[in-house]
């Protein structure tokens, strides 16, 4: 018998400790992933936004409107190629089948060429702009209100009274995943026409989507926009797209913050069972380890032992746990988020970076773990260690 | 039944393990009261923002201040009602509501939405809780601003004597911070409302108008005026102060309610194993005590009681140390975005007695569901074959 084979013996005297040990590590290990998961996947969807667009909105507010000239302006810059437009409707659906979806009035000429990412069939288009009351819906928004094209669909407004009534004249296609897939979209002329909005809010646009012929350039033209506006009343503020998603998701920056806390918290409850249950089994052996000491093991061999079959079950537990990772995550929870919550998580997979992270953390779990006990059962003296029974 | 201090003691005695066991469950009722204490942060500043007898009049359809609006003269139509208090520092109030980009202190570069409200000359005196902790009043029709003191100094310019700008060349200047006693103006500015009017182009509109009745129970009549037939001046929405504060708090309070939920559940499972194991090691380390206390003519049921009861000490140590830890946190706010209104509200962790309550049962299931099977394994040592070993 050699040193191995003591260690893997050792491993499985205690068997039922030794497996819940390693279930809680598994657990851990998924738990740390999920979370590190939420990080990642919540940047990377601003991360995807179109590098070669920017949007210009009112300095102020983004509830406040620019005039509708604006747009012509922003046109006529150097280096932008095509704009758009678009006003927030702050729809909201009579029957509410849906908390929340982004309604928003835009421009049958241009949106969906610059928002090219939103594929639209040519004929659906035509359409759209021979139907002042058209609306293109999202494919998911277009399930919850079971229609198709054709169909009459009644939305209402936080912003503008009454009942508003559409014809459904297509689905876009969203042709990134990073596309909302429950937006509702419709004629800015038919919003602006209307009676429910006062003479004052008339020609006015909410903001404005302009693609421009060179990324690398982005500030240098968003400044040269702002710029042109600046001596106006309405003054722009013109940032990439990833910007502009920030300045409405702003309010989560303190809830990643707890996010990060949470995982290294799981870490530290992980070190707490795992230093604990190899505590108690060293305990159970101190009378053995007096044995080995006395037929002339050095100490540091005992040490060996003891960080060694720590490391042993957090290694096999978090090979358990990324395992369950890579099952639970990427084949049931993610594609169910990226389904269900695709305005949140428009992707959600662990990525191999955090998979070895979380290997990592429980290494270095089981040698600290393992560390403490080990260094009590070395420095014990060999007669002490024969002495105790149990 | 097993006398309660051989429980005690034998707890004690493997202080290491004990106290090992204790701190896992410490950390997980941590995270749970943490997430609680946030839940119960966002009901305090909601709930404290409402009184039973004000309501709050909108624009038919509209659920929030930011995006409704009411004509100027309805102020005095929606006063002019027998069921409206007449009182000085009663009576109705409209505002205009506006969020504005503002930077975050400190060049991160980071930006938040922060509400500005346009208040009246009544605006301070109608709600009597409002108190100006430094600085002063801002004197009516002009740009001066008072700051609450959940955002003062989080912002860039958000302190006495500095200026937030409105619109181009129109700045407002900050001359006094004020608390709201915790609820949700906490989080907002205060300026003039003409002044804001005139500067956004909003003059003859209001946003939303507060108005003190007599009594609480005048709601119901007041309410079937307001939105019943007889008024053809405008479509309005009647709420209870606090029932729309309810309203707007609902959607942040369920998203942190579940994700502390999650993650409470999540953590509990690592350290229910964490006690199973220790209640395991204690059984199989005093399988001989336990054969001789059924000697001695113990039953079975007073086996597996004593080491229930034992895991289920070890849990409220725990608990009673996550709690304690916790309280630290009373001291922390928490930015959050209002979905509602894309704004940020401050929201401070509050240590409601609910909170405590809650993490140690919570404590106590964890305990409960760790050290039910060891304790059932307890129970079936023979005292003979225990007694040999």
């Amino acid at each position: 018998m050699n040193i191995a084979t003591y260690a893997r013996r050792n491993l499985f005297r205690r068997k039922g400790r030794t497996i819940l040990t390693m279930v809680a590590i598994a657990l851990a290990v998924l738990i740390f992933s999920i979370i590190r998961t939420v990080i990642y996947e919540w940047n990377r969807g601003a991360e995807e936004a179109a590098q070669d667009r920017l949007a210009i909105r009112h300095k102020v507010s983004i509830t406040m409107e620019l005039p509708y000239k604006y747009i012509d302006e922003v046109r006529a810059t150097p280096g932008v190629t095509k704009a758009t437009w678009a006003n927030w409707f702050g729809a909201k659906d009579p029957k509410e089948r849906i908390p929340f979806f982004a309604g928003f009035a835009a421009d049958q000429n241009s949106f969906f060429d610059v928002m090219d990412e939103m594929s639209v069939d040519p004929k659906v288009l035509e359409e759209w702009r021979n139907t002042p009351n058209g609306a293109i819906l999202g494919d998911l928004i277009a399930k919850t209100f079971e229609v198709k094209p054709g169909d009459d669909v009644t939305i209402a407004s936080d912003i503008y009274p009454g009942d508003w009534k559409f014809k459904v004249v297509g689905i876009y296609k969203p042709l990134r995943k990073t596309v909302d897939r429950n937006s509702f979209i419709f004629r800015w002329d038919y919003l602006n026409n209307s009676d429910a909005v006062p003479p004052p809010m008339k020609d006015k646009i909410g903001w404005i989507l302009a693609r421009i012929d060179d990324a690398a350039h982005s500030a240098q033209i968003a400044k040269s926009i702002d710029a042109k506006f600046e001596d106006h009343d309405d003054q722009t503020s013109a940032m990439s797209e990833r910007a502009f998603q920030l300045s409405f998701m702003g309010g989560f920056t303190a809830i990643l913050t707890a996010f990060d806390y949470a995982s290294v918290g799981i870490l530290l409850i992980l070190m707490l069972v795992l230093a604990n249950a190899i505590a108690m089994s060293v305990r159970e052996r101190t009378h053995e380890y007096g044995v080995l000491r006395a037929i002339g093991f050095p100490p540091a061999h005992i040490v060996g032992f003891i960080v060694g079959e720590s490391v042993l079950i957090a290694v096999i537990g978090g090979l358990i746990g990324v395992a369950m990772t890579a099952g639970l995550i990427n084949g049931v929870m993610g594609p169910f988020l990226e389904e269900n919550m695709s305005g949140w998580f428009p992707y959600f997979s662990t990525p191999p970076y955090v998979m070895g992270l979380a290997m990592v953390a429980a290494i270095g779990v089981g040698i600290f773990a393992g560390a403490l006990p080990a260094y009590r059962a070395s420095k014990l003296k060999v007669t002490d260690a024969l002495r105790r029974l149990d | 039944m097993v006398p309660v201090s051989y429980n005690v003691r034998s707890l004690l005695v493997r202080k290491v393990t004990t106290i090992v066991t204790a701190l896992g469950i410490a950390l997980v009722v941590f995270v749970f009261a943490a997430s609680r204490m946030l839940t119960e942060g966002v009901n305090a500043a909601m709930a404290t923002s409402g009184r039973p007898d004000t309501v709050i009049v909108l624009r038919k359809g509209s659920d929030n201040e930011l995006s409704s609006g009411l004509p100027m003269d309805a102020v005095a139509k929606l006063r002019a009602h027998p069921q409206v208090s007449q009182a000085a520092g009663a009576g109705a109030i409209g505002e205009l509501v506006q969020v504005v980009m503002a930077p975050h202190e400190g060049g991160s570069g980071e930006v938040s939405n922060v509400t500005i409200r346009g208040i009246p000359e009544d605006g301070i005196a109608f709600r009597p809780e409002v108190k100006i902790t430094s600085g002063r009043a801002p004197k009516p029709g002009t740009n001066e601003v008072v700051v609450g003191k959940a955002i003062a100094g989080r912002f860039k310019g958000f302190e006495i004597g500095g200026t937030v700008e409105l619109r181009h060349n129109r700045p407002l200047s900050v001359v006094g911070i004020f608390d709201a006693g915790g609820s949700s103006y906490d989080s907002e500015v205060w300026c003039d409302r003409e002044f804001m009017g005139q500067t956004l182009g909003r003059t003859g509109n209001v946003s939303s108008v507060r108005v003190r009745l007599n009594s609480a129970s005048d709601f119901e009549a007041y309410r079937r005026e307001i939105e019943g037939t007889a008024n053809k001046d405008f479509a309005a929405k009647v709420q209870r102060e606090a029932d729309y504060y309810r309203d707007q708090s609902a959607q942040i309070g369920t998203f942190l309610k579940f994700i502390g939920m999650f993650f409470a559940i999540m953590f509990s499972l690592a350290a229910m194993i964490g006690a199973a194991i220790t209640m395991n090691a204690a059984v199989a380390h005093r399988s001989r005590e336990i054969g001789t206390l059924r000697a001695l003519g113990f039953g079975r049921f007073s086996i597996l009681f004593s080491f229930v009861f034992e895991a289920l000490l070890l849990a409220v140590a725990g608990g009673v140390i996550g709690s304690i830890a916790v309280l630290g946190l009373s001291f922390v706010t928490f930015p959050m975005m209002n979905f509602q209104t894309f704004s940020e509200i401050v929201i401070r962790f509050h240590a409601a007695p609910s909170v405590f309550i809650w993490s140690l049962v919570f404590a106590l299931v964890m305990g409960l569901i760790g050290g039910l099977v060891p304790a059932i394994r307890a129970s079936r040592v023979s005292p003979v074959e225990a007694m040999r070993a």
